[in-house]
């Protein structure tokens, strides 16, 4: 566990050292506050449309913080080969995967807390009331997600040579999945037989991360989703999220790493 | 700044997919329609803020419904006219709307099921002051499309509502410079007048005015909407009606009946006017 | 003497680089056998399997055939590394982290309490002199302080065993020299030395034992004094002889 602890420590410290996250954060504040700043009808009330922009922007700022700073771990520390000093200590493989992901995803929480609490103040400040029970279901769906896309990418990443390819693979699915991954069933219902089968298959085997998008309920102040279903989906998550790391580490474990 | 250089290209990825997303949906409703329209080029230049404007429409309306929206997965379309974005309880589009927006069926499996619990899964329409969420979506959708005349007329309804007269004039007036021949618009305009100012003459000529138009695009073959037609004519005639006006209101009746989809009303109204003895006409 | 690191008929092939070329076997049964407290030349010309041999001790590839122990565990296991500390042939550390981030990082690994981290972590800085840049990223040093931050990590376990890939490669002969020292004060305090080196000199001065490799296959092992004994030639001369280099032209 230390080791694991240690090694998420070095991802999160590396996260906070490269520029990449204030970039992504000043982007989204300032498009954000430039959108605010636009008068519609000479309506100071207007607020929807600001969530609904500043939401999308922080759910993209999301993904691409997950999907970017995962993709480059491991066939960084090839690259660089940090990774046989590390691995010449007695850490397991497994140890070195689980704190990978640790780290990716404990830095992906620390990025989504900033990017909510902008998101809390620059709302509240309009509407006045600030439902932070409703901010944290979001924010907390939203980082389980992240979760099993950085799994995915984790994965990826020691089954493709090329950081890039793969963060363009996950990205795809990842976006396929948001878009279509609730639509799959009806869609196959419109396919001729040996096909039907497979989209069903599809549909029923990815993980549903279009659950975790409940950006509406904030944005138009709905009671959000109660904490049976809330905790259901972040046992979904989890369950996924394990499977994926369970794959990285049968393919990682016995990788020659000089090659 | 190189190894922000991958991030920012992903970054402009994701924002063209999910920008791409979002176009497919009016896209494809816009498709059959534009099939044969000439070539592709010209369809992707032309149609680009169109469709862009059509989308920030769309938006307004899923705004409208609190979230609550079909996509293009769904059996049911979307709703396909703006009719219902301004019609109160009861009417009856607004009926047809609440049949059209029934899209949800009953879950076909346990992934829907439990789906079901993080989308918003009510027909609500914006009340009590928030219509004004609509509004930003449809100054973008008016900026970008200055030729979809709906938005203006559904932007001003609201703000009309909501108090806001100066601004749904103002903003009816673009809409007029950008569409001089629209009925609708001076429709909406002559509803403006009448209601919120109380200048009945303004009205009735911007609605003449409305009656013109809508008759010259008949005649020019462009299948102008009957209903506004209707609209514009029974409101005419409600106003000749008060003024003594009888016979002209009687007129008004008469157009409004050829446009309208149950004239037995109206031939009721009508009869009921032609027995009414010519009274000194009212307060003027 | 009890036996620190062995291997057993090792051989490590490698998949065919080029259309046309067969497999390719960098170590061939290979038999090592190092015991506690000496100091373990490995030597051999480019390409003769050194690195590829600690490679296997360490886990990074595994052997096609044979087997290899470290304090006798298998060393497919992370638990033979508790007690090693390794020196990588090219060092290459967390660039973004601080020398003494990235001691610390070694040491929570290795779930060295805090207190006695920093206090290994003052000593190994002033060991390999990086006291005064302590605080600057990895990123901004020399290739020999990259090299003394290399051999500081590698001693942050107190390890019983070290595996040096050439230690003193890239160092100035001040530098050289005190790696030397470094190696002949861990084997006063009874460590273990297992490295590779091009130096023969200095293999020479402080190797007990030398095992000479050529592609693949062990040629020559024994003590450094019986060697010289033996063949009546300095070590270098020996190595030559090995790998078939005579001064009038290969033979
Ligand atoms: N990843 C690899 N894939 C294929 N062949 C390799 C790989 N790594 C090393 N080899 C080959 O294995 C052989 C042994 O290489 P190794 O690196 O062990 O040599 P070495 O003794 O450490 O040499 P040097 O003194 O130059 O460091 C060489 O012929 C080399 O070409
Ligand atoms: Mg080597």
């Amino acid at each position: 566990m230390n080791a694991v602890i240690a090694i998420a420590g070095v991802v999160i410290t590396e996260l906070y050292r490269r520029k990449d996250f204030y970039v992504l954060f000043v982007l989204t504040a300032v498009i954000t506050l430039l959108t605010g700043a636009v008068n519609f009808f000479n309506d100071p009330q207007i607020v929807r449309y600001l969530k609904e922009i500043a939401l999308l922007l922080i759910w993209i700022s999301g993904l691409v913080i997950a999907i970017g700073t995962t993709a480059r771990q491991i066939p960084a520390e090839r690259e660089n080969r940090t990774i046989f000093p590390l691995l010449a200590k007695p850490v397991a493989r497994g140890q070195v995967i689980l704190g990978k992901f640790l780290g990716c995803w404990l830095a992906c929480g620390l990025a989504l807390i900033v990017f909510y609490l902008f998101f809390g103040l620059v709302s509240g400040s309009r509407e006045h009331h600030w439902p932070l029970v409703n901010y944290f279901q979001t924010l907390w769906l939203q980082w389980m997600m992240l979760g099993v896309v950085i799994g995915l990418v984790l994965l990826g990443s020691v089954v493709f040579a090329a950081p890039s390819s793969n963060a363009t693979i996950v990205l795809v699915i990842v976006v396929g999945i948001l878009l279509l991954g609730s639509h799959l069933n009806q869609v196959a219902l419109q396919q001729p037989e040996p096909v039907r089968s497979i989209v069903y298959a599809i549909y029923f085997l990815v993980p549903h991360l279009e659950w975790y998008d409940v950006r509406d309920f904030i944005i138009y102040d709905s009671p959000l989703p109660g904490w049976a279903d809330f905790g259901l989906a972040t046992l979904y998550a989890g369950v996924y999220a394990a499977l994926l790391l369970f794959a990285t580490w049968l393919v990682f474990r016995r990788k020659p790493l000089n090659l | 700044m190189k190894g922000r250089i991958p991030f920012l290209v992903l970054l402009l990825l994701l924002a063209t997919c999910f920008s791409l997303a979002t176009v497919i949906q009016p896209l494809a409703q816009g498709w059959s329609k534009r099939a044969g329209s000439g070539s592709v080029l010209k369809m992707l230049l032309g149609d680009s803020r169109r469709l862009f404007a059509n989308h920030f429409f769309v938006q307004a309306d899923v705004s409208f419904h609190s979230g609550y929206y079909p996509s293009i997965f769904d059996q049911a379309q979307a709703p396909g006219n703006s009719r219902h974005m301004t019609a109160k309880e009861g009417d009856a589009a607004e009926e047809e709307h609440e049949k059209q927006m029934n899209f949800l069926g009953p879950p076909r499996d346990w992934v829907e099921r439990f789906g079901r619990h993080f989308i918003i899964t009510a027909h609500t329409h914006l009340q009590g002051g928030k219509e004004r969420e609509m509004l930003p979506w449809l100054r973008l959708s008016a900026e970008l499309d200055p030729q979809k005349i709906e938005t203006y007329t559904v932007a001003a309804y609201w703000l009309r509502d909501m108090g806001k007269v100066r601004e749904a004039e103002d903003f009816l007036r673009e809409g007029l410079r950008n569409n001089p021949d629209s009925y609708e618009i001076l429709f909406e305009l002559g509803r403006l007048y009448r209601n919120s100012h109380g200048d009945t003459a303004r009205a009735r000529n911007v609605w003449d005015l409305a009656l013109r138009k809508w008759a010259d695009q008949d005649a020019a073959g462009k299948k102008p909407d009957p209903l506004v037609l209707a609209e514009v004519a029974m409101n005419l005639a409600r106003l000749e009606e008060k003024e003594g006006n009888l016979a002209r209101a009687i007129n008004r009746l008469e157009i409004a009946q050829k446009a309208s989809p149950n004239p037995e009303v109206l031939q009721k109204q009508i009869d009921g006017l032609k027995n009414k003895p010519v009274a000194a006409p009212s307060e003027r | 003497m009890q036996t620190i690191l062995e291997t057993r008929n090792l051989r490590v092939e490698y998949p065919a680089q080029a259309k046309g070329q067969g497999r390719k076997a960098a170590v061939k049964d290979l038999n090592l056998r190092v015991s506690a407290g000496e100091v373990f030349g490995f030597l051999g010309p480019n390409g003769a399997g050194k690195t590829t041999t600690m490679n296997v001790l360490l886990g990074f590839v595994n052997a096609t055939s044979g087997s290899a122990f470290l304090f006798g565990v298998d060393v497919r296991e992370p638990i033979a590394r508790q007690r090693i500390g390794y020196l990588p042939e090219l060092t290459y550390y967390y660039k973004f982290l601080t020398a003494e981030e990235l001691l610390r990082f070694y040491a929570r690994i290795f779930g060295i309490p805090r207190a006695e981290a920093d206090r290994r972590i003052d000593r190994l800085l002033k060991l390999v002199e990086l006291e005064p840049v302590r605080k600057r990223p990895i990123r901004t040093y020399s290739k020999g302080m990259q090299q003394r931050a290399g051999l500081a990590q590698a001693l942050i376990n107190n390890p019983d065993l070290l595996i040096l890939d050439e230690p003193t490669s890239g160092l100035d002969p001040l530098g050289r020299m005190k790696v030397r020292e470094i190696i002949q004060r861990l084997k006063g305090e009874g460590k273990t030395v297992f490295f590779s080196s091009h130096e023969l000199g200095e293999v020479e001065t402080v190797c007990d034992r030398v095992a000479i490799i050529n592609q693949g296959e062990l040629k020559v092992e024994g003590r450094v004094a019986d060697l010289v004994a033996e063949h009546q030639a300095n070590l270098e001369q020996i190595f030559l002889k090995i790998i078939g280099y005579s001064p009038e032209g290969p033979t």
